[in-house]
């Protein structure tokens, strides 16, 4: 039995034939023009859920690495400080050295402790210095500076614990610098303590003998406690340069995903393309001929 | 010899006929509903008995117009609309959903609020990071606000759209009543009766495109018809229409209910876009609900946070949100960067311990997770409808090619048998001029 064919088919038909194709032809040119082929939930659901997920991890990733930014500067400007402090206990212990030395005037000595006040001064600037967020490099968990100097002349520190940590990744933190009860500790005191009693018992006269010998241990011990803050400090900042490397890995694995799931195949794009249009070309040549035969042209 | 002349005029009278139904065919072979005609012709047989012996017929006789139709054919070709026209119309609500829930950006704004808290936590002195965040928290609050309102545009367009089809729906239903009445007096194989049978199936593939329907026909074609398959009400019985009406409760389900004379009835379509709307209007509630939930669940979560902390003053943190009516009509209540409670209570304006709460709120509550999951379930039910339809879209269209290949016109044809009726006509008319030549012959003996 042939298939009978009514005249409205053969129009409705090659009609809804050649949408078709002219819809898939706009799909495969909007995949091109666009570079995506997922362009809702609706294309593909699980490829969407992961990407999603990967555009999440991109934003903590975005936060996590402008926090390792400014934890780096902050350790950078910890080391280069505690190298200041470091030099100034130097010349401290030369001093104190020189003052061990028993054939030594008055007037020599007062010089001495001279010297050392403004080392003192000096070392109180530094243990003062701000981070690049306003805070006191090496302060404690609160309050606005680290060292206050009392009236009576002593120095001291501020308030108790160790600065905040920056969460630098998941349940990852950093303490971007040392507290100064730490990095200056020497024995019970602490650098100024040390440098100060020096400087008391030069100016005091006498046999000085003990207090030179405390001092020098004093200075010794600051210096331990400095070394060890910046290796403590130097090891953090190793850390976060690993760290950092990891988050720029990451976001190329990321990346590489993303473009696998979501990124359109050009050259398959294109052929697909060009296969449409050959098809929509070639259906719209036989829709014309067809529809142009009728028996009625031959009736005269 | 005046039965040549008489043979000959029924066979011009016949073929007139014939020739005006091929030319109605050619005229309407572009025409939605029409089925192709035919001529019935019948030889007129001389009346003989015993003692009478006649030795040919009379001539020709139209015995009607009949329609090329096929009720099976049809048949498949309501269901095979039903089946379609709900799964597009659920596909119109999910789409809705799914530009809800993707065009507002709502995970993406979640996000860009959880990780500004981290850029507190380096810094928690300083205001900039916290004005930062106080905007990624009116960014959320809009994001949820926006979401819920597209939610409520989308049940309310679908409210006037199901308000629409029933009416339409009732209109279809009144207008078969009249084809009924008018079959009743048609004359069986007249054009007119034609005409109505036509009509009548036409308004039943379109009723069946809003709900699915049972159809019977009586011995005159008459169509009685039920809405929702076979159990379900009368929507049209004789010349008696029901009217059926679109209900959401408080609930927000949606009903339809039938009222035939005076009985009323619940109508459960089980096809075409009322079925649809049912479908849909569930998605769009349960889309709502949960969105409701999580605004909700954040919101709390977030102000949970703020309360067990100290803000940069030293006081217990505020609320940052408020929960509308509904829940995710979120507003923003806190307006001052200072506001947000970084520190735990007594560890002073540098510390930061207190946003560890809100990287654990966002683990635990996941409500980015939580919106995800409900934009890519969405995704693939709608993914999923628009393959069916894909599939429902082709049975409907062979269905239709089947019923087509019976009743439509094919010109092709009717070229064919206008030729074939114009030279039965000329030979008609020929046998009139042989009749009168013959007679002519006698007459002419002289």
């Amino acid at each position: 039995m042939t298939i009978r064919v009514s005249t409205s088919q053969m129009f409705d038909r090659p009609l809804s034939l050649m949408s078709q194709l002219s819809a898939q032809a706009d799909k495969a040119q909007t995949q091109i023009a666009t570079t995506k082929k997922i362009s809702g939930a609706a294309d593909s659901p699980t490829a969407w859920l992961r990407l999603e997920g990967l555009k999440r991890a991109g934003a903590d990733d975005g936060a996590y690495s402008a926090n390792i930014k400014l934890a780096q500067g902050v350790l950078a400007q910890s080391d280069s400080t505690l190298e200041s402090v470091e030099s100034q206990m130097q010349r401290a212990k030369e001093l104190a050295l020189e003052a061990s030395n028993g054939g030594l005037t008055d007037e020599n000595r007062q010089a001495i402790a001279e010297e050392l006040d403004s080392i003192r001064d000096s070392l109180f600037g530094l243990a003062n210095t701000k981070d690049v967020r306003g805070q006191p490099l090496f302060g404690s968990a609160t309050g606005d500076t680290a060292y206050v100097k009392n009236i009576d002349g002593t120095v001291g520190f501020v308030g108790t614990g160790d600065p905040a940590r920056i969460p630098v990744g998941d349940g990852d933190a950093v303490q971007p610098s040392v507290s100064g009860a730490q990095a200056f500790a020497a024995g019970t005191g602490d650098m100024f303590s040390v440098l100060a009693d020096l400087s008391a018992a030069l100016k005091a006269g006498g046999d000085i003998s003990q207090a030179a010998s405390d001092g020098l241990a004093g200075i010794d011990a600051t210096l331990d406690s400095v070394a060890a803050a910046r290796a403590s400090v130097g090891a953090r900042a190793a850390r976060l340069d690993l760290s950092a490397d990891h988050l720029v890995d990451a976001g190329e694995a990321r990346e590489s995903e993303r473009s696998g799931l979501e990124d359109t195949d050009i050259p398959t794009a294109i052929t697909q393309l060009q296969k449409t249009l050959t098809v929509l070309q070639a259906t719209q040549a036989s829709f014309t001929k067809l529809s142009s035969m009728s028996l009625f042209d031959y009736l005269k | 010899m005046s039965d040549l002349l008489s043979i000959g005029a029924t066979g011009v009278r016949a073929y007139q006929t014939a020739l005006t139904t091929t030319s109605e065919n050619i005229a309407n072979a572009g025409t939605v509903g029409y089925s192709r005609r035919t001529t019935v012709l019948n030889e007129v047989a001389a009346p003989s008995n015993s003692t009478t012996r006649v030795p040919n017929g009379l001539g020709v006789v139209v015995g009607g117009v009949t329609r090329a139709a096929d009720l099976y054919r049809s048949s498949e070709v309501r269901t095979a609309g039903s089946d379609l026209a709900r799964s597009e119309a659920g596909i119109t609500w999910l789409d809705r959903i799914d530009g809800a829930l993707s065009g507002n950006k709502l995970g993406d704004r979640l996000t860009a609020f959880f990780t500004s808290t981290k850029a507190i936590a380096a810094d928690p002195s300083a205001l900039a990071p916290r004005a930062t965040t106080l905007e990624a928290a009116q960014s959320v609050a809009t994001a949820f606000s926006a979401t819920g309102a597209a939610l409520s545009a989308a049940a309310s367009d679908l409210d006037a759209s199901a308000d629409a089809a029933t009416t339409q729906l009732n209109g279809l239903s009144a207008a078969l009543a009249k084809v009924n009445s008018g079959l009743s007096r048609a004359q069986d194989g007249s054009a007119a009766n034609s005409t109505l049978l036509d009509q009548r199936d036409q308004i039943l593939e379109s009723m069946s495109a809003i709900t699915d329907v049972s159809v019977s026909f009586d011995a005159i074609g008459r169509a009685t018809v039920r809405g929702g398959g076979d159990g379900g009400p009368l929507l049209v019985q004789g010349v008696e229409s029901a009217t059926v009406t679109y209900v959401r409760n408080d609930e927000g389900a949606v009903s339809y209910a039938a009222q035939f004379g005076n009985t009323s009835s619940a109508l459960s379509p089980s096809g075409g876009a009322l079925a649809g709307y049912t479908d849909g209007a569930q998605k769009i509630a349960a889309a709502q609900s949960q969105l409701s939930d999580q605004a909700r669940a954040f919101a709390e979560g977030v102000n949970a946070v703020q309360a067990a902390g100290v803000d940069l003053n030293g006081d217990p943190g505020a609320p940052i949100f408020a929960i509308g009516d509904p829940a995710s009509n979120l507003t923003l209540v806190l307006n001052d960067p200072r506001g947000i409670a970084a520190a735990a209570p007594g560890a002073g304006t540098r510390d930061n311990s207190n946003l560890a709460r809100f990287d654990t709120l966002r683990a635990t509550g996941n409500v980015e997770g939580a919106i995800t999951d409900m934009t890519a379930s969405n995704g693939a039910a709608l993914a999923a409808k628009r393959n069916v339809a894909e599939a429902q879209g082709a049975i409907r269209d062979t269905a239709v090619a089947a019923r087509d290949s019976v009743s439509g016109v094919n010109i092709d044809e009717e070229a064919v048998d206008l030729m074939r009726f114009q030279q039965a006509y000329q030979a008609s008319s020929r046998v009139i001029q042989v009749a009168r030549e013959t007679l002519q012959s006698i007459l002419d003996i002289r």
